[in-house]
């Protein structure tokens, strides 16, 4: 996929993404990082993702503590405040139906031009 | 660049964002933790110390504003300034009020008047009519000049002390200390003449800050800072005006404009709609 497209959606949909991430349990950064990856979203590199999570944490959706790693360093641990939770709920009502309406438009156009 | 060195230079990038100790403490350290659990280098994770910590300072936007605290008593008064060298007009009639806690831009095209204006407020010149009143202790830091070519930075804090009633082993601490917070080390005995022009604009504006004046006058002073210098300097003014001095800057760069509590614009078509 277009790598300038890929990150255009990404920056539209990543807080939405993390806090999916959350709803699961709690996490900390580079945990979330590598789940992104696994999930098939790709890469996504410290300078994105952190400003993401100071932004929910700000927001109130997240909240935040440090823990000491059981062998590595203190590592900073986010989890869903219940206006997170509820933002979850909201969002993910509102993401299949904005992608519904995008699917509506963009799959009988793919009909269309490949049946020419 | 080694991840120390971009982690020390987050977190002076951080501190210039004007973000709480503690606050940068937490950004710091969790890049710390994530640089070490992916093993990727520090340029590549994060980009450059300078456009992470901006877009850390951005995510925080709501929370890192300072709250304000309203201005105090009218500090330096300047009204219906004018001023004329043989024919030409350099000052139309002028008026600018600074309270404790503000601080006033001047800016405009060259050879408007700006550092005219300045030196008036400074009692170095004379207008040709007008009237200046400054309340307190007055510091002044002008474009260039100012240092004496056979004294030690030291000595220069000294004798500025002395004006301003600090003995001298006081003078030389706080001259050193302001100095620091400029990335200058003011206690080498290196004579002013043979200081760079960006390093005798720092002994300029510590000598101008010496001893917490309640009105600073700032003629450009970051000519020849590198860019580190210049955002230390900028947060230098912040603090100022935190904690209730009045500082006018004379200034051509508009990118702080939007933080200053007003600006007067000399340029002749503009300035009746200015400030």
């Amino acid at each position: 996929m277009d790598q300038d497209r890929r990150g255009q959606w990404l920056r539209g949909v990543l807080d939405v993404c993390v806090l999916a991430l959350l709803a699961r349990r709690e996490s900390y950064g580079y945990e979330l990082a590598q789940a992104l990856d696994r999930a098939g979203l790709g890469q996504i590199q410290g300078g994105t993702l952190y400003p993401v999570l100071l932004r929910l944490q700000r927001t109130d959706l997240v909240a935040a503590h440090w823990r000491d790693g059981e062998a590595g360093p203190a590592r900073k641990y986010y989890r869903l405040t219940p206006s997170g939770e509820e933002a979850v709920r909201r969002l993910s009502t509102d993401w299949r139906g904005f992608a519904g309406r995008v699917d509506d438009l963009l799959f009988p156009a793919m009909e269309e031009v490949t049946s020419q | 660049m080694s991840d120390e060195r971009w982690l020390h230079a987050l977190g002076q990038e951080l501190a210039r964002h004007r973000l709480a100790p503690e606050v940068t403490h937490h950004v710091v350290a969790e890049a710390a933790a994530h640089l070490r659990d992916s093993g990727q280098p520090a340029l590549r994770a994060f980009g450059t110390p300078q456009g992470y910590a901006a877009a850390v300072a951005e995510s925080l936007a709501s929370q890192h504003r300072p709250h304000r605290r309203p201005p105090g008593r009218v500090r330096l008064r300047a009204s219906q300034i004018t001023k004329r060298y043989g024919r030409r007009t350099v000052l139309k009639p002028t008026d600018l009020t600074v309270h404790a806690g503000e601080v006033a831009a001047i800016v405009g095209a060259n050879g408007c008047g700006k550092s005219t204006f300045l030196r008036i407020c400074a009692g170095l010149l004379s207008p040709d009519s007008g009237e200046v009143v400054v309340d307190g202790v007055l510091g002044y830091c002008p474009q260039d000049g100012g240092t004496y070519d056979f004294l030690l930075p030291e000595e220069h804090f000294v004798l500025v002390g002395a004006g301003r009633g600090l003995d001298r082993a006081r003078s030389r601490r706080l001259g050193r200390a302001g100095a620091a917070t400029l990335q200058w080390e003011a206690g080498d005995g290196v004579q002013a003449r043979h200081l760079s022009g960006g390093t005798r604009q720092k002994l300029n504006l510590v000598m101008a800050a010496l001893g917490e004046p309640d009105v600073l006058l700032l003629d450009e002073p970051y000519q020849g800072f590198d860019r580190g210098t210049y955002l230390d300097f900028w947060q230098h003014v912040w603090r100022w005006r935190d904690e209730g001095r009045a500082i006018v800057v004379v200034t051509h760069l508009l990118n702080q404009l939007d933080q200053v509590d007003q600006v007067l614009d000399l340029t002749p078509a503009t300035r009746e709609v200015a400030a």
